[in-house]
């Protein structure tokens, strides 16, 4: 029988063959922290008596869920963690302003590839399966890995989604993502690893993989996976990145259960209050006032989410009850969005962009919601709370959507602005 | 570490949820890992008597979803605090990891347990084989047990224990 990609990845992790079910402590070509809990990663490898991590030129700590500290405590935290990562030696410290959202960066700049193991403090590491890579979050037990090396792992099953068809005009891939983790039967889905392939996905270039591979830890997914095909392989041969580790489900690879999906199928979706996975058409929530929109996450802070954003407000401005950020997702793309004018269309709209990182969906410690208000956003997550406020409510949609939103005053479709 | 719970069963359906219904959110949200804190908490979600009733060695009977929610550890370490163990037929993955981090035995894949126990019936788990007996109804039934390495981490009280032991390992091997 047959090997999925995740068996074939975690296999050479331990150096024999594994298979779904079994249990393994794997060792990472990676391992990542963000922020302020490096420091409570140093103050637990203290309290242990371990002075030196295991290995620490695997070890990459970034500074993106608030790189420009807007209070003196995160200061005093960011100065904490340039000492927690000089005193480390770790091999890969991107300070802020020096990469941008650590789930986006370590893709573009090829720290992370095809074929790889990344283990993780941060869930939304799944990001790195838009290349091919298997990230695994262990929240604070990322504290044994620094120490020790690995960490015990079940070997995930997986469940494979085959995308057919177009999507239709208006419609992106982030209506395609919301959309399909409704769908998704969470008790299937729940500890496996959810691989993308079928024939459309030669469709979706890389930044609409990462939107893709993001949401499904929202329905109990232990990672995700997209294909490496020729669109992936054309992308990495582009930037110079090795992608000889790259490895694919076999044929006759036991999965959990295949679904086909049709890109075709779907239209605008939105998500509701309180949770990712309570999503519905937009015809069902149009017209519903928002004072706050936001364009960035891990999900959707691509180029081609910003370029998006700009077909629909260029030439536009954002209506005067709404503040609007976008946020790109590293400098890179913050770089070529500046080369290709969208920067520009954005301030002519009246939006702030702010320095590349997680943006307000941080946990709205910058531009968060006052009580009352309404926010249209990109973000992962919608819980009562996340952007500040916990009364207040948060739609999550599309950057067509979003910007059609922001410039409407309210949620609109973003297909009547485009036909315009 | 004894694998052999003889107990009371107590009965939940699915979806009980690892913020409110386990141990309160705040508890959560304030990183209360104090195990005589979180006892008094356990369950009161449901119910607020909980803490009083259940004794040491009873087993948590539940369906889908056990303790879903976002993984915070609070309401497992509520449970370790009475003792007790669980068995369900699903658990979501964090917090299936977090039942290991705080050491509480558990069968986490017990298909259609919920219609083989009622609350009050007198029940007898072994984790180490997977073996679930109901004594009030005289049957018995197998279940998958967790892999031995797990229940080593469970035995030794949980994933601080075992990093430490785990470390002190690595040190004399050098």
């Amino acid at each position: 029988m047959g090997q999925t990609a995740t068996e074939k990845i975690l296999s050479r992790a331990v150096g024999r063959t594994v298979r779904a079910g079994e249990l393994i402590y794997p060792e990472p070509d990676l391992v990542t922290v963000h922020d302020w809990y490096t420091v409570n990663v140093h103050d637990a490898l203290a309290e242990l008596g371990v002075n030196r991590m295991k290995h620490p030129e695997r070890v990459l700590i970034c500074t993106d869920h608030e790189p420009l500290a807007v209070s003196r405590q995160a200061a005093e935290r960011q100065a904490r963690v340039r000492w927690v990562a000089r005193t480390h030696e770790v091999g890969h410290f991107f300070d802020a302003g020096r990469g941008g959202h650590g789930h986006v960066f370590p893709m573009e700049m090829g720290l992370v590839r095809p074929g790889m193991f990344v283990f993780a403090y941060d869930p939304h590491v799944t990001n790195y399966g838009a290349v091919g890579c298997l990230g695994i979050a262990l929240v604070v037990e990322i504290v044994e890995v620094l120490a020790c090396g690995s960490a015990w792992v079940i070997v995930p099953e997986t469940v494979r989604v085959n995308l057919t068809g177009a999507l239709r005009p208006g419609v992106s891939i982030r209506d395609v993502a919301q959309r399909l983790i409704a769908d998704l039967d969470p008790d299937v889905v729940d500890y496996t690893v959810v691989e993308f392939g079928g024939p459309a996905l030669a469709s979706i270039d890389i930044d609409r993989r990462i939107t893709l591979v993001n949401t499904p830890l929202e329905i109990g997914a232990k990672s995700a996976l997209a294909e490496i095909d020729e669109t992936a392989r054309a992308w990495f041969e582009a930037r110079g990145i090795d992608h000889s580790q790259a490895v694919m489900s076999d044929a006759d690879a036991p999965f959990r259960q295949v679904i086909d999906f049709d890109l075709g199928l779907v239209e605008p979706q939105v998500a509701q209050p309180p949770t990712p996975d309570q999503v519905c058409g937009i015809s069902d929530v149009i017209g519903r006032p928002v004072h706050h929109a936001f364009i960035g996450s891990c999900a959707s802070s691509s180029l081609a989410d910003l370029r998006d954003a700009a077909r629909i407000l260029s030439g536009r401005r954002v209506s005067p009850s709404v503040r609007m950020i976008i946020t790109p997702g590293s400098n890179e793309i913050a770089r070529q969005a500046a080369q290709e004018g969208l920067i520009e269309v954005f301030m002519q709209a009246g939006v702030m962009v702010s320095a590349p990182g997680c943006g307000p969906c941080a946990g709205g410690r910058i531009a968060p919601l006052a009580a009352g208000e309404t926010s249209i956003n990109t973000g992962t997550r919608n819980d009562p709370g996340r952007l500040g406020a916990r009364d207040a409510d948060i739609y999550l949609a599309s950057p067509l959507t979003v910007a059609a939103s922001a410039v409407a005053g309210c949620i609109a479709d973003p297909r009547d602005f485009l036909q315009e | 570490m004894d694998w052999l719970f003889r107990g009371r069963c107590w009965k939940f359906g699915d979806n009980v949820g690892i913020d409110g219904d386990m141990a309160p959110l705040e508890l959560a949200i304030s990183r209360e890992t104090r195990l005589e804190v979180l006892r008094e908490v356990f369950m009161a979600g449901i119910d607020p008597d909980f803490p009083r009733k259940v004794q040491a060695g009873d087993l948590i009977v539940a369906g889908k979803r056990f303790a879903q929610g976002n993984p915070h550890i609070q309401g497992l370490l509520a449970a370790r605090a009475h003792g007790v163990g669980v068995v369900v037929e699903s658990i979501p993955r964090g917090s299936f990891r977090n039942a290991i981090s705080a050491g509480v035995p558990i069968l986490p894949r017990c298909e259609g347990v919920c219609a083989l126990a009622e609350s009050g019936d007198e029940l007898e788990v072994d984790f180490a084989s997977g073996r679930f007996r109901n004594l009030t109804r005289n049957f018995e039934r197998q279940f998958q047990p967790l892999p031995a390495m797990l229940l080593d981490i469970i035995a030794l009280g949980g994933y601080k224990e075992a990093l430490r032991r785990r470390l002190a390992a690595m040190d004399a091997a050098r």
